[in-house]
């Protein structure tokens, strides 16, 4: 009998557990639902907050990027919600919740297929082509905003940004704010837009619209040394020099000894000490500097000798600081002094520093070749300004994405119902598995203005079917129509109601929420090892026959 | 905590160590958090008012702190929960801005919390309250600035001034006193103020405490009270016509800072090496009196040998002055912070009328008052007091009074206190909550009965019906159409806060109720909190 015995045959390290076929693809699925459940409810302008504590770091967003990230997701399916999430958030800096929850759908959308046995390739390649034309027609709804007057691209953009921070904290002095996204943008040279040039600085204190914008560059006060009180604190088109360079009484070189022979060369080595550190300030003053900033520390000694000669100074700048004084400014970083040139200064409009709240900060105002600008930002708690910058950020994102591309689209679930409705139209025209698939892809799209509603405490389904109603119309008329949080009905017209969204992110939410659908549909194994000696101890006891159990990387 | 179960009823793992987390969700969410935020505004409650009470604090290291300053109660409670630390930061984010006020913001939050609670209950969705307390909040702020009165901070002797500041420091400890430290306090701010700019460094007011005597011993020197003492007993105490040289190297032979090696390979150099010392210390000596300087104040300290010379000199000397005070002693004289002896010239020099040293009771530590500075900008408020923790609480208090008449110079617009001015803001509020056709009118409505809660709580505190005496002021002010009757805490007769000389900045006000509103509709923003689980 023996001969029929067959040997287990090794292949994976003890511990592993593998798990494949369908079940593997719908426990993946199950879990991905998990994770979108909880950014669910931050959708829209009634969205809510999540308040997460790690350690004793506690955090209140309404940000899908930044709540998924903090959730620290260990399921390998669910974390590509989270990378999605992310690129989203890289890419445009919006919409990061409506691409996770769209990703979820359509593979909720899916799960039914797999269970009747569909392979899920054919979904698959459904999906492709529904997104395809998804993006098609994505492009052929959105409207070109006028190009002509400055005037009408400056609304679009401020709309733009009023839509970004709609469900935000702030939504209630959106105006006050996306004025303020916009002025900043602008400020930017328009072929880069680099996001890093706009500084955002945090002061509590103070109501949300104390905030201000600097035409320039603005970074609190940095620790100084006895004299600097005694330094002027005001400059009118003054001349800035700024180094990378200790000015401190200090050994030149690490780890060099002296041998001193003779008592009466003692103070030869004072003095020369002493020297170098004069020569350096000598230069700088004679240079005709009037505002030292250095990425280094600059020592009492400079302090004073500074504050002698009528000479503002600050050490220990922030690298980005410096960089962006450098760019407000026209100056450039000196590594040294020796051979320092006038023309390597810059200079602005108003040098000032003044009180913010509690703290003093030092303003550098109407800079000539402004290409960056500063948002001061005020407000009651620490963790209210936090969001409050995130959603600024947010904000900044669209505005900049807008200030490229000039289409948009209605918000509100706007364009997602005329794409579904689109959709199924289509699908009627072709034969064979696709049809459903197509369908499903039309109706996860509706999960945005289901949530919206369902945030805003209407009721979705009527919300729905009027909205359905209105687009399946077909005409120019009812195209726009979404979800309205404030009025009666429940439903208006987004586009004249000017609830505005850059086409791109749309786009990208598409794109990125379509392709996790699709990678996580096609994972059909999964080779778990165990991690470490501890970890397999807490491991659940798993029984075979089981379907496995998230898995650990 | 476990988001999602499979078919078999197991939890997947979803999050990094999931078991060990908690997560609340919706109500149970808005709840716990409200809870615990109203938590700590009762702790605060009862401090709140010309009557209110003390906390006695115990930090971790045994010190006991007795205070009635709202910021400082919550800061030293070390409180843990988040959303209650939310409040603590308010209280914070109140007293950094204005510095005074810092209980009432907590106490309304916690009143707006509490109405809020009832109206979840009701079914109202969270962001429709927080809508409505928006709007009711911009109602009573545009309220508040109608109802505000421009005083002339001038006029009588600062008169109006220091009944500002005897409001700020009428719930204090020291409220036996608040005549004279508000005084105090207006001396010290109107002479640093700069009246034009309407800008007040508070840096440039010293408040330097002194256990020993009593509260009514508390003085304002015009110039600078250092805690140090001439460096050598035998010195002159009292300097007249003082030209101070402020140093900032210490009176020692000068070290290369490069690591440096002496060899000394005979008796003859080391002799010499001797003598080079000797001479510098005489040198250094010199320097500093020849430039006509009559008293050396140091940053760092001396060699036993220089302290030495400089006695046998007459020359007085301070050492280990501290950086702050170095500064604040150039800027007050005029003097110009010498680096090192070779750069000592007499235009470096400050000037000061007097220096001299005081000593205080039996005790024997003394502290150098400089005084009648040439350019003086500085001033210092030595506060005395039976214990430290008296003299701690003067000290907070006197910060309040001295913010808030800050605040009125920056802005000299005031409504009266006693309640009176939130009672008006909530009949107006209340007014203004008919007009509102939707689901917003509840909330309106609950934002005028919580900020009706400040003049009950005040009221309360008093030992007074807080009924009776709410619903008198409120008919009375609706009757007599006057704004300024507010709750007769002292119960001097009278309810009309103008007539009892009750003064509130309105930027301390207004803040007040905006910090307040903004922090309210954050909490109410969140519904879900995921924490590690403590138990």
């Amino acid at each position: 009998m023996s001969q029929f015995l067959q040997p287990t045959i090794l292949l994976l390290r003890e511990g592993t557990d593998t798990s494949q076929g369908r079940a593997q693809i719908v426990s993946n699925i199950n879990a991905v639902q998990a994770v979108a459940d909880v950014v669910k409810s931050t959708l829209g302008p009634r969205g809510m907050d999540k308040m997460i504590q790690t350690g004793p770091k506690v955090t209140i967003s309404n940000d899908g990027a930044t709540i998924l990230n903090l959730l620290e997701v260990v399921h390998p399916a669910a974390r590509v919600l989270v990378d999605i999430a992310k690129s989203q958030d890289d890419e445009v800096g919006d919409g990061t919740t409506s691409t996770t929850l769209l990703a979820a759908e359509l593979l909720k959308e899916a799960k039914p297929f797999i269970e009747e046995g569909i392979h899920p390739q054919i979904v698959i390649q459904g999906y492709r082509k529904a997104l395809e034309l998804a993006l098609e027609k994505l492009e052929g709804f959105s409207i070109n905003i006028a190009k002509d007057s400055a005037q009408d691209k400056r609304d679009t953009l401020l709309k733009c940004a009023q839509t970004a921070l709609n469900s935000k904290l702030l939504a209630n002095t959106k105006h006050f704010f996306s004025e303020l996204v916009v002025s900043a943008v602008e400020k930017l040279d328009p072929n880069i837009l680099d996001r890093d040039l706009i500084g955002i600085k945090n002061v509590t204190g103070g109501s949300v619209t104390d905030s201000f914008l600097v035409d320039g560059v603005a970074f609190k006060k940095t620790f100084s040394y006895a004299g600097f009180e005694q330094q002027p604190k005001r400059f009118e088109n003054p001349k800035i020099c700024l180094l990378n360079l200790e000015l401190e009484l200090k050994s030149e070189k690490e780890n060099a000894e002296i041998r001193i022979e003779k008592p009466e060369e003692y103070q030869s080595i004072v003095d020369a000490e002493w020297a170098l550190i004069y020569e350096k300030l000598e230069i700088i003053v004679k240079a005709g500097a009037q505002i030292v900033l250095s990425k280094l520390p600059i020592g009492d000694l400079a302090t004073q000798y500074f504050a002698d000669r009528n000479i503002f100074c600050a050490g220990r700048v922030a690298q980005e600081d410096l960089l962006r004084v450098q760019k407000a400014t026209g100056g450039q970083v000196q590594t040294t002094v020796n051979g320092l040139n006038p023309e390597t200064f810059g200079t602005c409009g108003l040098f000032e520093e003044v009180q913010v709240g509690a703290e003093r900060y030092n303003l550098f105002k109407n800079c000539p070749q402004s290409r960056t600008a500063t948002i001061v930002l005020r407000g009651g708690a620490e963790q209210f300004i936090q969001e409050a910058e995130r959603s600024l950020n947010d904000a900044i994102m669209i505005v900049r994405r807008c200030f490229k591309a000039n289409k948009i689209v209605a918000g509100g679930g706007a364009i997602e119902l005329e794409i579904s409705r689109f959709l199924r139209h289509y699908a009627r025209s072709v034969t064979g598995k696709t049809q459903y698939i197509v369908n499903s892809y039309a109706k996860a799209l509706e999960v945005i203005p289901r949530t919206i509603a369902e945030n805003a405490g209407l009721n979705s389904i009527e919300i729905m079917n009027k909205l359905r109603q209105k687009h399946a119309q077909g005409d120019e008329e009812g195209r726009w129509y979404g979800v309205d949080i404030n009025g009666a009905s429940g439903v208006c017209d987004t586009h004249s109601s000017f609830v505005w969204e850059p086409t791109l992110v749309k786009r990208n939410a598409l794109c990125s929420a379509t392709e996790a659908a699709c990678a996580i549909l096609s994972i059909d194994e999964t080779v778990k090892n165990p991690k470490s000696d501890q970890d397999t101890k807490m491991k659940p006891k798993g029984q075979p026959g089981r379907p496995p159990m998230g898995m650990r990387r | 905590m476990s988001l999602a179960f499979d078919d078999y009823g197991r939890p997947y793992i979803i999050l990094r160590d999931q078991g060990q987390k908690k997560r609340m969700k919706g109500l149970e969410a808005y709840k716990s958090n409200i809870l615990a935020a109203k938590a700590v505004a009762n702790t605060l409650q009862s401090s709140l008012g010309p009557k209110g009470m003390d906390k006695m604090l115990v930090s971790p290291d045994g010190d006991v702190s007795v205070t009635n300053d709202g910021a400082t109660i919550v800061e030293k409670m070390e409180i843990q929960h988040p959303t209650a630390k939310l409040l603590v930061e308010l209280s914070q984010s109140q007293d950094a801005e204005i510095g005074d006020g810092t209980t009432g913001v907590v106490v309304l939050a916690g009143k707006l919390l509490e109405q809020a609670l009832t109206l979840l209950d009701k079914g109202i969705h969270p962001l429709k309250i927080s809508d409505g307390f928006d709007r009711a909040c911009d109602v009573a702020i545009k309220h508040l600035e109608s109802i505000a009165e421009e005083i002339d901070i001038q006029a009588n002797d600062h008169e109006a001034l220091i009944q500002a500041a005897c409001t700020a420091l009428g719930s204090k400890v020291v409220s036996k006193r608040k005549r004279e430290l508000g005084k105090i306090a207006v001396t010290a701010v109107l002479d640093v103020a700069d009246l034009k700019r309407k800008d007040v460094n508070l840096d440039l007011i010293k408040i330097q405490t002194k256990t020993g005597g009593s509260v009514e011993d508390t003085r304002l020197i015009s110039g600078i009270l250092i805690d140090k003492d001439m460096s050598h007993p035998q010195m002159q105490k009292e300097v007249k016509d003082a030209k101070i040289c402020l140093l900032t190297c210490p009176f020692e032979p000068p070290k290369p800072k490069t690591k440096h090696n002496i060899n000394i390979s005979s008796a003859e150099d080391y002799k010499k090496l001797y003598q080079q010392e000797q001479q510098y210390f005489v040198e250094m000596v010199k320097l500093v009196k020849d430039s006509g300087a009559n008293i050396a104040l140091c940053q760092w300290g001396f060699d036993d040998e220089a302290n030495h010379l400089l006695l046998q000199n007459d020359l007085p000397a301070v050492r280990w002055v501290s950086g702050t005070d170095v500064e604040l002693i150039a800027m007050a004289t005029g003097a110009r912070i010498i680096p090192r002896f070779q750069e000592i010239t007499p235009e470096k020099l400050g000037k000061a009328g007097c220096i001299k040293e005081v000593q205080f009771g039996t005790s024997n530590e003394r502290m150098l008052v400089i005084e009648n500075c040439q350019c003086t900008k500085a001033v210092t408020i030595l506060i005395r007091g039976g214990s430290q923790m008296i003299v701690d609480e003067a000290k907070r208090s006197i910060h309040d009074a001295i913010c808030v008449i800050r605040n009125l110079i920056k802005d000299n617009r005031i409504v009266y206190g006693g309640g009176s001015a939130e009672l008006a803001c909530a009949l107006q509020v209340l007014q203004y909550a008919d007009e509102v056709s939707s689901v917003e009118q509840y909330a309106v409505r609950s934002f005028a009965d919580a900020l009706e809660g400040i003049p009950c709580c005040l009221a309360d505190n008093c030992g007074l019906n807080p009924i009776t005496s709410v619903a008198q002021a409120k008919s009375r002010q609706l009757t007599e159409k006057n704004p300024r009757i507010g709750i007769d805490c002292m119960e001097l007769g009278t309810s009309d806060m103008k007539e009892q000389k009750i003064y509130e900045t309105l930027s301390s006000k207004k803040q007040q109720i905006q910090l307040a509103t903004q922090v309210v509709k954050m909490i109410l923003k969140i519904d879900d909190v995921i924490a590690p689980d403590d138990y």
